[in-house]
């Protein structure tokens, strides 16, 4: 009677750690891709994307996908903002150690006394773009109302269109395009990987004329680079390196292997449960490759160039939106 | 192919069955043709209004509902709008609303940042239900900033109240997603600025499960689109809330499909033809009340017409089948209609082939056949009776020509056809010819010898034939007889013409020419009654000179002259009739006298102008230049050439 008793209880053990086993395959399955990588979270870096999954964030998939973190020796994990957790928040409760900003957005931070570093910079060029409705030029539409997000991104419309004394009524929104879709607004802005995409998938006819984009107008300020909190940085340099060279080897493979890329992008877009398509993801994709591209020089650099940081600076303290200049230096890994 | 068309050619009842089946098609298509146009348009029209009886009982019931919501969300207003500054009604109007309709999905009167300065930055009276109790709650948070969103935004920007895009409504507690839309109205004060939004959402669930199952037809779907375009009914369900309509033409252009989708953008209701993916689609299309979505049935053409379809199947198969049937009967019919006639053909080539008494089919019919039956009939018992009659005018015809060659003979045999040699006589050559036109003629020449000179003669009589060639044999018998006892032509011709003239009943008469030549001194004495004046070849060619006589026959007592000419040695004297000079070829051109000339001093020339060379020499000029034309008229010719060899 003791020994079935035993017997019995044996078998219940052994398949309970088989099940335990085969749940921690699955999670690790679904929640990270760095073998290895083990229950021990220490020396794991959490990267957290500015945005829900999508072509913008692709290199970074790449690279944990095709183990290039890994290969690097360096442990990630990738999680995205959730709807009540931004990547700042993030960011400030410590709950990830790098994230993508905008150029503009991590000088308000910097200038805000948290200091960070970019250890990658992969945008060479300036994407956002005004779209007015009703094929009406956007320079014309002096105290319209424009969209603009809540979360930022829009400091250089706002220093354009104090500029050129347009005196935009800015309507912030939470959502995507449906205001300015709705005919709520008279124009909206609009970034030429996402929601410009959006707006044609919406059936809204973009031309020359009603689309201004800022890279063409003086206002080409780089964009989306890889942020650490500087103190994180500072104890962990090879760290962050090597996250940072694994991040740019999987952008380089992107660009080489755009449709396995695609096919990365959407297993992520349906892991989050994104509302968007394959369509959409192609096309934000090629535009976020394109614009990695530096235009001078016709390589991708991934690097900060000083002259946009200056610019950027000038242009947001001239418009109250920075206390001081913020230098590239205060940017820069190497001071 | 080229055997089909030899049998088809070969064959009259298929060809005119061909042809008779051939309009019989052609009627047949323009008539089905205009029937099935017709009928596909009644189909396309009924399903166009079954289409639109769904849509408008679709939209209605929407309409319904949605207009609840607008009546209570307006209720609401009132009341928040006559108590703004009490917080904490808003929470009981808020759930008040779901109370009253359990139906909702949740409510929130939201205020603008700082409205209550007790409150904070955020108050919405959030209420929601959570299962059967109500739960009402703040829901404005750093991390749902509800000023920004798109349903407090809205009403103010546009000036009015509306409805929101459809979206997912997110539920942390739950973790579920519910689709809702929301109707949202602006909170003002006494002054008319906005203080707040009312927000009513209403899950609209149940409105995409009853869309989907719109089916009025087995393969037919319907969808859903919101301003934007976007699907939230879709039989795909990988493309709700995450394509719209324009998606799939971003990378592959469709004019039709993007004209839909603006179509249903703007609220407009119709119908489109167009293809859906591999398929030809009706879309029928009607905005679903204010809510600024649009909803679509796609019927693919092939459901909606395939009874249509399928009974133009039959009766084309049926007409086709008839066709072909109509075509066997045709030639079956038209062949036995033709087989008498097919009998005809074969006894007609029996009697072709000389079998006259073949009996032919014995036809009881009235028809046109039966009339060429017996036509035929009678044709062949005339043709009998004729062949009989043939044979009887042959027989006497061969009877006839036996006749007349034998009285050609006779008439042949009345003419020297012995001429003296050069050993018999070495004072004259002598050579005479006559072909008649027919088989037996009207001409005549003769000649003889007594006491030294030479009597000859040569006539042609009035006509052809026998009655000439009797004639004739009375002219030259006469001649004869006379000559024997008169040595003077006048004398001869005188005498000749009164013995004629006295017998002669039937008005004929001939034309002669005499002459008496004296052989020891060469004098030629002659009388020329009517003939053509012969011809003297040598030394040089020339007419010999005749007096104006009438022919004999016509008046016994006619006086004939004499005239007289000295003929020298080696001198040639020709006489003809005038079926020389009026020979004809077959354009009915004459020889003419010019020829007759030609050819006698063409001989002369070579030495030619003995009689016999001379003859034949002006034969072959006849016979060449008459070619294979018929002898038109008797032809005679006589040629004399006097040897006196004193003279030489």
């Amino acid at each position: 009677m003791y020994k079935r008793i035993l017997y019995i209880f044996t078998a219940i053990l052994l398949c309970c750690c088989m099940i335990q086993t085969t749940a921690a395959q699955e999670r690790q399955q679904v929640g990270g891709r760095d073998a290895g990588m083990g229950d021990d979270t220490s020396d794991t870096l959490v990267f957290t994307p500015q945005w829900t999954a999508q072509a913008q964030f692709a290199g970074y998939y790449v690279a944990e996908v095709k183990g290039f973190f890994r290969e690097a020796g360096v442990k990630v994990k990738i999680e995205h903002p959730t709807a009540t957790q931004s990547a700042m928040s993030r960011l400030r409760n410590n709950q990830c150690q790098a994230t993508t900003l905008q150029l503009c957005q991590a000088m308000e931070i910097v200038d805000n006394g948290i200091p960070l570093v970019n250890i990658l910079q992969t945008s060479m060029n300036n994407a956002m773009v005004i779209v007015s409705a009703r094929g009406k030029d956007p320079l014309t539409q002096k105290g319209d109302k424009v969209g603009i997000w809540s979360v930022g991104f829009g400091q250089l419309a706002i220093c354009m269109s104090n500029k050129e004394h347009l005196d935009y009524q800015w309507v912030r929104f939470a959502q995507n395009t449906n205001l300015f879709v709705a005919g709520a607004l008279d124009a909206t802005l609009a970034m030429s990987y996402n929601e410009f995409y959006q707006l044609v998938q919406a059936g809204i006819v973009l031309t020359e004329k009603n689309v201004y984009r800022f890279r063409e107008h003086g206002y080409n300020v780089q964009e989306d680079g890889v942020y650490m909190p500087r103190d994180y940085y500072e104890n962990h340099r090879d760290q962050a390196k090597k996250f940072a060279q694994a991040c740019r080897k999987g952008w380089e493979w992107a660009v080489q292997h755009p449709d396995e890329t695609l096919d990365i992008v959407m297993e992520y877009v349906e892991r989050n449960r994104i509302a968007t398509n394959r369509v959409m993801q192609r096309l934000m994709l090629l535009e976020v490759l394109r614009l990695q591209v530096d235009r001078e020089s016709k390589k991708r650099e991934f690097r900060l160039r000083p002259d946009m940081v200056r610019l950027a600076s000038r242009l947001m303290v001239e418009n109250q939106m920075l206390s001081r200049e913020v230098k590239y230096e205060e940017l820069v890994s190497d001071r | 192919m080229k055997k089909i068309i030899e049998y088809i050619r070969r064959k009259l009842s298929v060809r005119v069955s061909l042809w008779v089946v051939f309009f019989a098609a052609i009627i047949f298509h323009v008539a089905l043709g205009f029937l099935f146009i017709q009928a596909r348009e009644a189909v396309c029209k009924e399903a166009f209004n079954h289409a639109t009886q769904i849509l408008d009982k679709t939209s209605l019931r929407i309409e319904g509902i949605l207009n609840r919501v607008e009546v209570a969300s307006n209720m609401t207003k009132w009341l928040v709008e006559r108590h703004p500054d009490k917080a904490d009604s808003m929470f009981v109007y808020s759930q008040g609303m779901l109370q009253n309709n359990p139906d909702f999905y949740n409510c929130s009167i939201a205020f603008e940042p700082y409205y209550f300065k007790d409150k904070g930055r955020y108050f919405s009276a959030y209420t929601k239900y959570v299962g059967d109790s109500i739960r009402t709650i703040q829901g404005g948070s750093d991390n749902y900033q509800y000023f920004y969103m798109d349903w407090y935004l809205m009403p103010s920007l546009l000036g009015h109240p509306c409805w929101t895009e459809p979206y997912f409504d997110y539920d942390v507690a739950t973790n579920t997603n519910e689709m809702v839309t929301s109707y949202c109205q602006a909170i003002k004060d006494k002054q008319g600025k906005m203080i707040g939004v009312i927000n009513t959402s209403l899950s609209i669930t149940w409105l995409s499960q009853t869309i989907s199952a719109i089916k009025p037809y087995p393969h037919s779907y319907s969808i859903m689109v919101g301003r934007g375009g976007t699907f939230f009914v879709h039989p795909d369900t990988a493309k709700i809330t995450r394509q719209t309509i324009f998606t799939q033409t971003l990378e592959h252009p469709d004019t039709a499909i993007i004209a839909l989708g603006h179509a249903m953008q703007h609220g407009e209701e119709g119908m489109k033809q167009m293809k859906m993916g591999q398929e030809d689609c009706y879309v029928f299309y009607k905005p679903l009340g204010n809510s600024g979505c649009s909803m679509a049935i796609v019927c693919p053409e092939s459901d909606i017409f395939s009874g249509f379809d399928h009974l133009r199947r039959i009766v084309i198969s049926i007409v086709a089948f008839g066709l072909l049937l109509m075509l066997y009967t045709f030639i079956r019919i038209i062949t036995r209609e033709l087989t008498p006639l097919q009998h005809l053909a074969e006894e007609a080539e029996v009697i072709a082939s000389g079998k006259l008494d073949a009996e032919l089919p014995d036809l009881q019919r009235i028809d046109e056949i039966g009339q060429l039956s017996h036509s035929f009939g009678n044709m062949q018992q005339s043709l009998v009776k004729y062949i009989e009659e043939l044979k009887d005018t042959t027989a006497q015809k061969a009877s006839i020509e036996s006749d007349l060659r034998i009285a050609n003979s006779i008439q042949m045999g009345m003419l020297p056809d012995k001429f003296p040699t050069k050993a018999e006589r070495d004072d004259v050559q002598l050579y005479a010819s006559l072909t008649p036109a027919k088989e037996v003629g009207g001409d005549l020449f003769d000649f003889y010898f007594r006491d030294e000179k030479l009597f000859f003669c040569i006539g042609d009589v009035s006509g052809k034939g026998v009655p000439a060639s009797l004639f004739m044999a009375v002219t030259r018998s006469a001649f004869r007889t006379v000559s024997a006892h008169e040595s003077q032509p006048d004398r001869i011709v005188t005498v000749m013409n009164q013995t004629i003239a006295d017998m002669n009943k039937n008005h004929m008469f001939v034309t002669l020419f005499v002459g008496v030549l004296d052989l020891p001194t060469g004098r030629l004495h002659y009388s020329n009654a009517g003939h053509d004046a012969p011809l003297l070849v040598g030394p040089d060619v020339s007419e010999l000179p005749c007096d104006a006589n009438i022919p004999i026959g016509f008046r016994p007592k006619w006086k004939y002259s004499l005239q007289e000419v000295q003929i020298f040695t080696g001198t040639t004297i020709l006489l003809f009739t005038d079926g020389l000079s009026e020979a004809m070829d077959a354009t009915k051109a004459q020889f003419q006298m010019k020829r007759v000339n030609e050819v006698a001093s063409q001989a002369l020339s070579q030495g030619k102008q003995e009689p016999k060379q001379l003859i034949e020499q002006m034969t072959d000029a006849v016979r060449q230049f008459v070619g294979d034309a018929e002898q038109s008229d008797d032809l005679t010719m006589m040629a004399i050439q006097y040897i006196n060899n004193k003279q030489q």
